[in-house]
């Protein structure tokens, strides 16, 4: 198995190495039999990778600790469940996870436009390939997770307790699935400019593609943004930790870019920028990759092996270099007609957004590489932690939010002083409203709690803003037609599946900000060395420490768990087990947190420490609103799924655009 | 059409320099100085006062908690011969231990003495399970008995239950 497993993947990178070379000569030769003989590559290259990752997962199922890898994450005890995700629980088999991933995207482009965009989508192969063959190459000759231990041990180390939790099944691979996805649009952006098509087709052949990374890439960042809040056990979901960092910027630039893309898309606007933004989005991934696997920042979530985030730097460094000469290049081709008209317009008020998101991607970055900076500079280390990006992120963050309600509702070209009125005088009554209702209820003692009360403000503005929109289409259709309410608003939003999903993104969006900011500013927390039968309270809660216990939950697992109960008016409330857990083999413990989530607030419980004498010390935090972000996020998976849903309007005028393309280029099969 | 190209440029280097000064701001205001314990006492210049973060390893033996008050501990953090006395108050990390490399932040005082405010245990994950386990190298494998289970001990003297 595992021969065969080694031996796939050799076979992968040498198909992709070839099938990157055949595309392009075909391409460039208008050779079709090298085309058709190219064209069976992402086939064979998909399968070798799919192949070898069965055989890892198989070693994995079967406990086979002839492989250093599955020595070192799995043991004989550990849950099925989690022995499949080791998979991805270490270095070695997270690259190749990586390539799986990437190499499936590949199959499906592949399959979406056989025989489709001749022009392009070859190109688009090669780079896609090219990056195969980068990846399939540090797995064969760097890290290689089919390396074997001569003498195989009885027993694997075991997986960290840390990564035995659910989120271990679904963090990664979600993070995963939106990270590689964006190879698929720049592939395309890429091979539009090599090929000297640049119209915005590459833009509609992508959307869906950027759409759905860039939603696996918000979900991932939400999932890992929960993980720490349950596992990590201090009381937040977000460090600005290198590594979480790393995950958000491309989010932030992939943002931008499916802002930005629509002005081309309706104004023949911002050729070049859109370039450039995908191009940067991607390097991002890339970076985020490098970051994690070079060691250069200290994180959380460092990889061990420190070399091979030089591979990726290098790696970095061509793309960046090759693209920014090939934009360079094709410069007078990417010019565009369109300019823009005035600063109150839709699309100055996409490209406000654009700067906006940027300057936190910029800020992030920045923040990011300091120490790196500063040592090289001035020869000292000097970081930036928390506060540097609270200070720096959340006033950017606050404009962003103001432009979520401005944007979508503010006219083309160019907003007169009574398409202002006529769309602005409802959200500003309403955030009138809301800074005068909330002011006697929220404490503003200092400058988090300041930005929090503008926040709600900024939220009831937008809010009212989107819900105008609905309202407004909403009442428009029954007008027309004799339709419920319900029926209209569905009607509505089903007929304009991408203007009203993105409403529905820009709603948990919304959400979002209101969790972040109601948790920042109010939360409080307290830690207590307790003795049995003693109580303390906090924000109007009693709580009592009851009893401990300790439970011998499996062979390898210890659990010690605290028992408190929760009164609130004199009446008990809730029951919290917070817990520790020790495994074998680990040499150290696990934080087990207790919450109680409702939408006002969580109440979130650590069993820090314990004695023989069964005094223990317990850490109580309560955390305002915390389940709006989780809320957000459902919203924003529910708007993306509506804005994505195959559009037939959509599709008609796609086939269109395609055979008017094939018309200038057959297909070699008609030929 | 000139003038209007100007006023679009100008609005957005307005933009791109009130985020500039904003960074600019934030790295002067919170910015920390980084050292290992070596590097930090063989600075020539006193950082007494100054925000600072230090990375070292706990020194066997070193961990000393108040008897009367649990979250007040003291403790010694070493890296290259150099060691440093640390002053802290709070709940310690699960992964604080003995020899295990810390990351603290706060000041200090003109005595020598670190009051942290942050004390960090570096990377729980075990994509640094090699370099964590020092002399056990990939080729090499324990042997079944050799785990440790402290704390477990700990928990011997209290009510067990098994399910």
């Amino acid at each position: 198995m595992n021969d065969i497993g080694e031996f796939t993947l050799l076979v992968a990178l040498a198909t992709a190495l070839y099938g990157c070379v055949a595309y392009v000569m075909s391409a460039r030769g208008n050779r079709i039999d090298l085309y058709l003989s190219a064209d069976k590559t992402p086939f064979i290259v998909w399968a070798c990778v799919t192949i070898s990752s069965i055989c890892l997962w198989t070693a994995f199922l079967t406990d086979d600790f002839s492989l250093q890898y599955v020595w070192a994450y799995s043991n004989i005890e550990l849950d099925t469940f989690y022995k499949f995700s080791s998979f991805w629980g270490g270095q070695k088999g997270s690259l190749l996870f990586w390539t799986l991933l990437l190499t499936t995207y590949m199959l499906v482009v592949y399959f979406q436009n056989r025989s489709k965009n001749l022009r392009v989508v070859p190109y688009a192969m090669a780079i896609m390939l090219a990056v195969v063959v980068f990846f399939l190459f540090l797995i064969n000759f760097s890290t290689n997770p089919f390396e074997r231990i001569p003498l195989p041990p009885e027993d694997g180390r075991g997986l960290n307790p840390l990564l035995q939790n659910y989120w271990m099944v679904i963090h990664p691979p979600t993070l995963y699935l939106g990270y590689v996805g964006f190879t698929v649009p720049f592939a395309f952006a890429v091979a539009a400019l090599i090929s000297k098509n640049l119209d915005d087709s590459w833009i509609r052949l992508t959307r869906k593609w950027t759409l759905i990374s860039w939603f696996f890439l918000c979900m991932g960042n939400l999932f890992g943004a929960s993980w720490a809040y349950v596992e990590l056990g201090w009381g937040g979901y977000w460090a600005w930790d290198p590594v979480e960092n790393a995950a958000f910027m491309p989010l932030l630039i992939a943002t931008a870019f499916l802002h930005s893309v629509m002005i081309q898309e309706k104004k023949d606007m911002m050729k070049v920028w859109n370039m450039s933004l995908i191009l940067l989005t991607f390097s991002m991934t890339i970076f985020g990759t490098f970051i994690t696997r070079s060691g250069l920042i200290q994180s959380v979530h460092t990889f061990d092996e420190a070399t091979l985030g030089y591979y990726f730097l290098a790696f970095l460094f061509v793309i960046m270099a090759a693209c920014t000469a090939l934009i360079i290049a094709r410069l007078p081709l990417l010019k565009s007609a369109n300019e823009l008209d005035s600063f109150l317009s839709r699309e100055s008020s996409f490209l406000f957004n654009n700067l906006v998101l940027l300057g936190i991607a910029f800020a992030t970055f920045w923040g990011t590489i300091f120490p790196i900076i500063s040592e090289a500079v001035r020869g000292v280390k000097i970081t930036v932690g928390p506060p540097f990006y609270n200070q720096v992120n959340v006033p950017i963050g606050l404009a962003l939010l103001a432009l979520i309600g401005i944007g979508p509702v503010i006219a083309w070209r160019r907003a007169t002083l009574s398409n202002l009125k006529k769309n602005f005088l409802r959200p500003v009554i309403a955030g009138i409203v809301a800074a005068v209702a909330l002011y006697p209820f929220v404490p503003l003692g200092n400058r988090a709690e300041i930005y929090t009360y503008v926040t709600f403000v900024l939220c009831a503005f937008v809010l009212t803003s989107i819900l105008t929109e609905f309202y407004k289409g909403t009442v428009s259709r029954m007008g027309l037609h004799e339709e419920s309410v319900v029926g209209a608003l569905t009607t509505v939003t089903w007929r304009n599946k991408r203007r009203y999903g993105g409403y529905i993104v820009h709603i948990g969006v919304v959400l979002i900000f209101a969790g972040i900011a109601g948790s920042q500013a109010y939360g409080t927390h307290t830690e207590k060395h307790l003795k049995l039968g003693d109580s303390f309270e906090i924000r109007g809660y009693t709580i009592t420490y009851e009893k401990l216990v300790a439970i011998e939950a499996t062979s390898i697992k210890t659990r010690i768990i605290a028992q408190l109960a929760v009164e609130r008016d004199g009446k008990r409330y809730w029951t919290g087990h917070p817990e520790k857990e020790f495994y074998k083999g680990q040499n150290q413990p696990v934080s087990e947190v207790d919450v109680l989530s409702t939408w006002k607030e969580d109440l979130y419980m650590i069993l820090a420490d314990f004695r023989e004498d069964e005094s223990a010390t317990i850490k109580v935090y309560v955390n305002p609103m915390v389940s709006w972000m989780w809320t957000g996020g459902w919203v924003i998976a529910f708007g993306t799924m509506i804005s994505m849903w195959p559009d037939r309007l959509e599709q008609r005028r796609r086939l269109d655009r395609v055979r008017k393309q094939e018309q200038l280029f057959p297909s070699p099969a008609q030929e | 059409m000139k003038q209007k190209k100007v006023r679009f440029l100008v609005g957005s280097l307005l933009i791109v320099g009130a985020i500039g000064y904003l960074i600019t701001m934030g790295i002067s205001n919170t910015s920390q100085y980084f050292f290992t314990v070596d590097e930090l006492l063989s600075q020539k210049v006193s950082y007494a006062g100054a925000g600072l973060k230090v990375k070292g390893n706990v020194v066997n033996g070193s961990i000393q908690r108040d008897p009367n008050d649990y979250l007040n501990v003291n403790f010694s953090i070493e890296e290259n011969d150099a060691s440093l006395k640390v002053a802290y108050q709070g709940v310690t990390p699960d992964m604080f231990i003995d020899g295990g490399e810390v990351v603290v932040e706060g000041t200090m005082d003109k005595n020598g003495v670190f009051h942290a405010n942050t004390l960090l245990t570096s990377c729980p994950s075990k994509y640094e399970a090699e370099k964590e386990a020092g002399k056990m190298h990939p080729g090499k494998f324990p042997k079944a008995d050799e785990y440790q289970k402290p704390g477990i001990n700990k928990a011997e003297a209290l009510p067990k239950t098994t399910i």
